[in-house]
């Protein structure tokens, strides 16, 4: 794969539409701005504008939440046609997608679904990550996920399957702490354990987020400050990793944007930190 | 059939009906009583998905309803028209069908068509943008080709007809309105419904008009479109229309 951009180095935002104005008049000092990649599968109009506006600022990071990669009867190829639209029209410096799937018999959740970590399961998402790469003529990035169930027939963790889908298809990984967080409390693991079966030069971004406790489950909700623990988690990745290019991720009741800048200063701090110390 | 395939089909099930989780069992590990209640986010997931969407796309029908009615509708239309893409800009391009049919609605009759207003406007959002035409080359065209024009119009601009004052009631909901409320439904109201830069503009159109405007989009030449116009309504003025449609850079460009 070739690789279009200079490596990105930082810490980025999601941009979500009340912030546009703000962060195009203030011009907030960030490696990155990220959007939903399916949020601009239009043709033309204020959000089309308002992300050329950004591109001219800023590297773009376009993460796709619709692709359904491990739907097991078909890729949706009209999807990823509009995806490959996107790429060329905003030559983005990082696209990723999910280890997920969405749809199934043509019905579609709009949501990312878990996927069993089994050898069918691994030889399905790499024939669909080689082609969505020869697609898009770039490599992707794949995240994991976090997921309330879990099932009998996995036989290896996501970190070991997405270690080899890497080793498989020259993916890189994005790296979602939240979500490995969120997922050790539901199942009950040692997400530190579990980072060490990464190969660091494969990971390509690092995800932040807030999650909400409902009952007995960690939610994924994108909604809330990063936790203590996810700092910490964060913290030995960058010991571990190095720094890598780190977003805020804030969908649901979207705060203040001087609220995701002061989280995005936090991460930048602990980068420094631990990699001076590495 | 591959266990992937029969596992996701089981996982879609147990989503869509909560009766139909029995299948999904035999795939999941862990307690039987937690999976159960885990998967019930997955299934509030997808119901808030449907309602975001649909939010987007009708967000006078949403007022004009109420938040907890309207979240009821998301669902029942969910359940018979389930998402088709991964985008879900693409979600509820058959609202209007389901309020004509829905029978909780019906003493509403004019929501289908507020239906097919607020999509129409929705598709304009995103449209492409106007490409910049200058209308001075209209008056180059040869006086003897002149019928055979056919006008390119500005992409997604969109003629609703309606035997209810639905310009109106989207009016009244907008942001901002600060006019009075009264509706007098026994106006028939035809909206027209384009972009003027980055902003969708709803305005009444009259029937002559949307009729020459209807014609005109499914691509007959002016001539043509006149024509079944002045048919119809012996009052449309051609020229009349075009002196608008112009300046307000409601068409873009034309062939021959």
């Amino acid at each position: 794969m070739t690789a279009a951009t200079p490596p990105l180095q930082g810490t980025g935002i999601g941009l979500r539409q009340p912030h546009y104005r703000e962060v195009f008049e203030r011009r907030p000092a960030l490696a990155f701005l990220e959007v939903h990649s399916e949020n601009f599968f239009l043709e033309g109009g204020a959000s089309m504008h308002a992300l050329e506006r950004a591109r001219a600022a800023y590297p773009i990071s376009l993460h796709g939440v619709g692709l359904s990669l491990g739907s097991a009867d078909r890729l949706a190829e009209e999807h990823l046609a509009k995806l490959k639209r996107l790429v060329e029209r905003v030559e983005p410096a990082l696209v990723s997608e999910h280890l997920s799937w969405g749809a199934v018999g043509g019905v579609h959740f709009n949501d990312l679904l878990p996927l069993p970590h089994t050898s069918e399961t691994l030889a399905l998402l790499a024939n669909r990550v080689d082609h969505v790469q020869a697609t898009l003529k770039r490599r992707i990035l794949v995240e994991n996920l976090s997921a309330y169930v879990e099932f009998r027939d996995s036989d290896m963790t996501e970190t070991a399957f997405l270690a080899e889908l890497a080793r498989r298809t020259g993916c890189g990984l994005l790296l979602d702490i939240n979500n490995l967080y969120v997922n050790a409390a539901n199942f009950g693991f040692d997400p530190v354990e579990r980072l060490a079966e990464l190969d660091g030069a494969t990971v390509g971004q690092i995800h932040l987020a807030g999650h909400a406790v409902v009952d007995d489950c960690l939610v994924d909700t994108h909604g809330s400050v990063v936790c203590d623990p996810v700092w910490d988690l964060y913290a030995h990745a960058c010991a571990r990793f190095g720094a890598k290019p780190t977003l805020i991720e804030w969908d649901t009741d979207l705060p203040a944007l001087d609220v995701l800048l002061s989280q995005a200063a936090r991460a930048s701090a602990i980068a420094r930190r631990e990699v001076a110390h590495a | 059939m591959p266990e992937l395939l029969r596992l996701q089909s089981d996982f879609a099930a147990a989503l869509r009906q909560r009766d139909q989780s029995g299948n999904m069992q035999r795939w999941l590990a862990g307690d039987a009583g937690l999976a159960d209640r885990r998967l019930a986010i997955y299934r509030g997931n997808m119901v808030a998905a449907a309602d975001k969407a649909l939010s987007a796309a009708y967000p006078v029908i949403r007022q004009v309803v109420g938040d907890e009615f309207f979240h009821g509708l998301a669902r029942e239309y969910q359940r018979g028209t389930p998402s088709a893409s991964g985008d879900l800009n693409d979600f509820g391009a058959a609202f209007d069908a389901f309020l004509a049919r829905f029978e909780h609605v019906q003493s509403m009759p004019w929501l289908p068509d507020l239906a097919r207003l607020e999509w129409a406007a929705h598709r304009a959002y995103g449209a492409a943008d106007a490409p910049d035409w200058d209308a001075a080359t209209l008056g180059a065209v040869d006086p003897e080709q002149q019928s055979a024009i056919r006008f390119q119009w500005s992409p997604g601009l969109a003629v609703i007809e309606s035997p209810y004052p639905i310009v109106r009631v989207w009016t009244i909901h907008q942001p901002g309105y600060a006019g009075e409320f009264s509706v007098d439904w026994d106006v028939p109201e035809t909206a027209l419904v384009a972009r003027d830069g980055f902003v969708v503009r709803v305005t009444g159109c009259g029937p002559a008009d949307a009729a020459f405007l209807a014609a005109s989009l499914a691509g007959q030449p002016l001539g043509d479109a006149a024509e079944s116009a002045l048919r119809l309504h012996p009052d449309f003025d051609l020229g009349a229309l075009l002196a608008r449609a112009i300046p307000a850079r409601l068409a873009c460009g034309f062939t021959l």
